[in-house]
């Protein structure tokens, strides 16, 4: 598929998760080895016209994840590709030991799709944020984790996963009129972080949504004669270890994420750091202490900390010190 | 081009119909494809085209070509 303005622009408007299904459909067209299994979530995930193209393809097992997975399973060991789609939430928790059993252990290459990770369904309450989904599926062996920057690099994600033959877990974040930050086609591959933006003080390292923010962030500092390096590292695990270079040379190295700071990304760049034996200061930004009353997606992000305006005030303090 | 022929390329583009499909009756899930991703595309085509950025009231509104034409004064374009 062409990856135009127009295609951009559509995709932005559906968001990440609503955008979801239509790129299912849109790879189907090329694609006849695949199928999609949803709990309960079809037109909330963009799957309506796949579901109507390709009635023979879709399942979906009503609101029970723990069956989506276990169906999902099946379907996989028979060789046939399998997304496999929920609430990132339930993915990773109600349906935890399927996962951990058919995807880490067996290795089955489902690919799991955890809509609405980290506030965007938060309005919905604590029962729907995922913020805690990546601290659980990186303790699971071999399951991949991919978290996309925005609605042009879900689809190079999903379109690259077509090929991928081992499980993997996507968390895709963000709202309808998601930001764009790739508004053309790019080289995308699994496990390799990409540098968007060259600076020399503080080095930002970015997941999904707040790969954007962090962008505005430093936008903000480079007002202030902070030089900021931003890198998206779509592919929290395994993370690219080439990042290393890149935090050894600068003066503070922050990580940030729409997800727990306690098993997300910043401690995936933490234990990367403690191996290569690196000297240098974290500061870890992400949802912390309890979790918020229901609100909506930017209030959340707001009480989170996790505005351009709180991201870089709080990297202004740290690099001051 | 006129407001008014970009108007109906948004819609021959954003819902995949030809020209002389194009009419005052089309309405939200009258035709098969302008359902909830027809209707995305739909209004990112006008959006590009007339270099507006909707509200989501208005997004949600927008239940036809002539509901359409009145919401989009709102954004200074007349048709």
């Amino acid at each position: 598929m062409e990856i135009n303005s127009r295609a951009v622009r559509a995709w932005s408007m559906m968001g990440q998760t609503g955008q979801f299904g239509v790129i299912m459909n849109e790879l189907a067209k090329c694609n006849e080895n695949f199928c999609v299994v949803t709990a309960d979530l079809c037109q909330f995930s963009g799957l309506e016209r796949f579901c109507q193209e390709h009635p023979e393809r879709f399942y979906n097992v009503g609101i029970a994840e723990q069956n989506m997975i276990g169906v999902s399973a099946g379907i996989a060991s028979e060789g046939i590709n399998v997304f496999a789609a929920s609430y990132g939430s339930f993915v990773a928790t109600r349906a935890l030991d399927q996962v951990r059993i058919s995807m880490s252990y067996m290795k089955l290459p489902i690919k799991l799709i955890g809509l609405t990770a980290g506030f965007s369904a938060g309005i919905l309450g604590p029962t729907h944020m995922a913020l805690e989904d990546v601290a659980i599926m990186r303790t699971l062996p071999d399951i991949t984790i991919i978290s996309p920057a925005d609605c042009t690099e879900a689809y190079k994600c999903l379109e690259a996963v077509m090929e991928y033959d081992r499980p993997v877990y996507i968390r895709l974040t963000g709202s309808a009129r998601a930001p764009i930050v790739y508004s053309e086609d790019y080289n995308y591959e699994i496990g390799k972080a990409i540098y968007l933006k060259e600076g020399k003080d503080v080095c930002i390292l970015a997941s999904g949504s707040m790969v954007f923010t962090s962008l505005q962030a430093a936008g903000e500092l480079e007002a202030s004669g902070i030089s900021a390096s931003v890198v998206d590292i779509h592919t929290i695990k395994p993370i690219d270890k080439s990042i290393a270079a890149i935090m050894a040379k600068h003066r503070l190295t922050v990580t940030v994420e729409e997800h727990s700071v306690v098993g997300g990304i910043g401690d995936a760049v933490a234990e990367l750091a403690m191996k290569e034996g690196l000297p240098i200061r974290i500061m870890k930004i992400g949802a912390e202490g309890s979790y918020p009353h229901g609100a909506g997606y930017t209030t959340l992000l707001y009480r989170s900390g996790l505005t351009k305006e709180s991201i870089t005030q709080r990297i202004k303090a740290a690099i001051e010190k | 081009m006129t407001n008014l022929e970009k108007y109906n390329k948004a819609f021959e583009t954003g819902l995949e119909l030809t020209e002389e499909m194009i009419n005052s009756e089309l309405e939200y899930q009258k035709i098969e494809s302008w359902d909830s991703v027809g209707h995305m595309s739909l209004i990112a085509e006008l959006e590009e085209a007339f270099g507006i950025m909707m509200d989501t009231d208005d997004i949600i509104d927008f239940s036809s070509y002539t509901k359409g034409m009145e919401i989009l004064k709102k954004y200074g374009v007349e048709l």
